[in-house]
């Protein structure tokens, strides 16, 4: 496991390198994390997620956009179009480290959303996509993060940020400014949905009432993807300390993606 | 913040098994000063919850202090010791090695460990033990409950109706302890992942870490909120709980009320990043003075002096 920063020297992003631990290589993959609170919550199951790949001989490499994680920037600062460019700079880096020539993608929540639409853009070097519980509809996954709240305490309502701050709401205590919100809002994967690469991997472990459209595109455009749900707890949403399941990773759902990717 | 920084990743510890950051003054790093050390909290990775850590390392770097973020091993990034260490001994066991690191990599004379929650009582563990330890900074640690939490718990609780319907629905607390003086044990799973802080073996260890820390010297600086309310609901508990303990002119208190455990709201983010830097400026932690000299001790009478002012 590398720990490195890469990027321009204004915009250094952080990320995690795991190479292929057996032979022969399978491929390399980008891991694309979800938004705010959920990523702090998710991070534990993301890196478990990069160690299976690793062993089953994908070269992973996992990162923080800019303004998330241990990347440089403040979250007031991100917005969308830049994470694009965040995960299309992850791409090259991993290409350049590895010598592979293709990479999949593997996104999670908003991640999903975002390796999405890198992937209908970027054409033949993506070579497989994963969305995991994907964001749909921009609008749902705002409300959603509007209504997370720890647990086992008072709800911590979200807090609205001064005008001069961004505006937007303090969600869990992340800024979800006005700019990023709206453009949170205007992401719609469904629209999206027919143009996504054949080889994609749709993995649900949390229902939306957007997966009822999502179906209906799919079917509609004779996709031969369908949403695949597997029972498994959403590592994104904090469960109370001395909860069973407090920390752990949705394991089904890793086996799952690493058994498809393969 | 105009100051310019960098980050580093690093692998540190024997194995080179444990990932951190540390993030420094771009140009001149000023000797002499300790290095901070910011601690997991439970199972959050390095950046902290709502990356408050990665702020704070980013706002004492900008001031001119070397700090390290590093993932303590099976949390975050970093892999599972292979020694078969409990989780208490294996946490001072990474931080001893992470302080030995900085002592090696970054020639760091003095330490100060920050932690919030277990991070504060890893903090205050290993900082009882290890003389580079020059300061602390304990957020929400644990400490025993005593006769005044007790009080204030009651009457907190008996003010609030929902406490009342718990009450009649055979909820709360108090039911809990009825149950279990009957011979239930139905509670006990869900409790046992916290430590009973009125134990009196509890007491008594820390109570000794708290000793030790002070006979060595070392500055504390201590803050409580009120959103960890089993565990503590007035400023002064840690000297109530600890009596015998010579905390005078080496602990600072804080008690931020309508704070909840893991400072969510911006303005109490920043008024502990303003706590926190004000306290790590005393002269004992600045340049001004030559270390281990007469000078510092000086100044740390100093230091006492002011601490006595604040009722410490």
């Amino acid at each position: 496991m590398t720990p490195f920063f890469f990027g321009s020297s204004d915009r250094q992003l952080f990320g995690i390198y795991e190479a292929a631990r057996c032979a022969p290589v399978k491929g390399a993959a980008v891991l694309c994390h979800p938004w705010g609170p959920e990523y702090i919550h998710a991070h534990r199951s993301l890196r478990q997620l990069s160690n299976m790949l690793a062993a089953a001989g994908f070269h992973t490499l996992r990162f923080d956009y800019f303004g998330t994680g241990d990347s440089a920037g403040d979250m007031t600062e991100a917005r969308l179009a830049g994470w694009e460019a965040d995960i299309r700079t992850a791409m090259s880096e991993l290409l350049d480290i590895t010598g592979a020539r293709q990479v999949s993608l593997v996104g999670l929540r908003l991640g999903a959303a975002l390796a999405a639409t890198i992937a209908i853009t970027a054409g033949a070097k993506v070579r497989s996509l994963v969305l995991w519980d994907p964001v749909l509809r921009g609008e749902e996954h705002v409300r959603e993060l509007h209504l997370e709240s720890p647990p086992g305490e008072k709800a911590i309502k979200p807090r609205p940020r001064a005008p001069e701050d961004g505006g937007g709401y303090d969600i869990l205590g992340f800024p979800l400014t006005d700019q990023i919100e709206s453009e949170m809002k205007a992401l719609d994967l469904i629209a999206l949905a027919p143009a996504l690469p054949a080889r994609s991997l749709i993995v649900a472990s949390h229902p939306l009432p957007s997966h009822d459209g999502l179906r209906r595109v799919l079917d509609e455009n004779k996709r031969d993807q369908a949403i695949e749900f597997i029972a498994d707890h959403p590592p994104w949403i904090e469960l109370p300390l001395g909860h069973p399941l407090s920390g752990a990773a949705p394991v089904k759902v890793l086996r799952r993606i690493v058994e498809w990717l393969a | 913040m105009s100051a310019k920084i960098v980050n580093q990743a690093v692998t540190i510890g024997r194995r080179q098994s444990l990932v951190g950051i540390v993030t420094q003054p771009a140009g001149y790093v000023p000797s002499g000063r300790p290095v901070c050390v910011i601690l997991n909290s439970g199972i959050i990775h390095r950046v902290g919850h709502h990356r408050m850590y990665v702020a704070l390392a980013r706002m004492l770097a900008a001031a001119g202090s070397q700090v390290l973020r590093f993932d303590l091993s099976g949390i975050g990034d970093s892999e599972n010791r292979l020694d078969g260490l409990s989780p208490l001994d294996a946490a001072i066991a990474d931080i001893r090695e992470a302080v030995d690191w900085l002592a090696t990599s970054k020639s760091a004379q003095r330490i100060i460990l920050i932690g919030l929650c277990s991070g504060a009582d890893h903090a205050l563990i290993y900082g009882s033990s290890d003389p580079r330890v020059a300061g602390l900074v304990l957020l929400d640690p644990s400490i025993p409950p005593t006769l005044q939490y007790y009080c204030r718990y009651f009457a907190r609780h008996l003010r609030q109706p929902k406490s009342w319907g718990d009450m009649l629905i055979g909820r709360g607390r108090v039911w809990n302890w009825i149950r279990k003086f009957l011979g239930d044990r139905s509670e006990e799973v869900l409790e046992s992942h916290r430590i009973k802080l009125g134990d009196p073996a509890v007491r008594a260890y820390l109570e000794s870490a708290y000793r030790r820390t002070m006979n060595l010297g070392t500055q504390c600086q201590a803050v409580f909120t009120s959103g960890f309310p089993h565990q503590h609901n007035y400023r002064r508990q840690i000297l109530d709980a600890f009596p015998s303990v010579p905390f005078e002119g080496q602990l600072r208190l804080d008690y931020f009320d309508g704070c909840d455990h893991v400072f969510t709201s911006e303005a109490d983010r920043k008024r502990l990043f303003g706590v926190i830097m004000k306290w790590i400026q005393q002269p004992g932690f600045v340049e001004t003075l030559p270390a281990a000299t007469t000078g510092e001790a000086a100044s740390a009478k100093d230091l006492q002096m002011q601490h006595a002012s604040h009722g410490t």
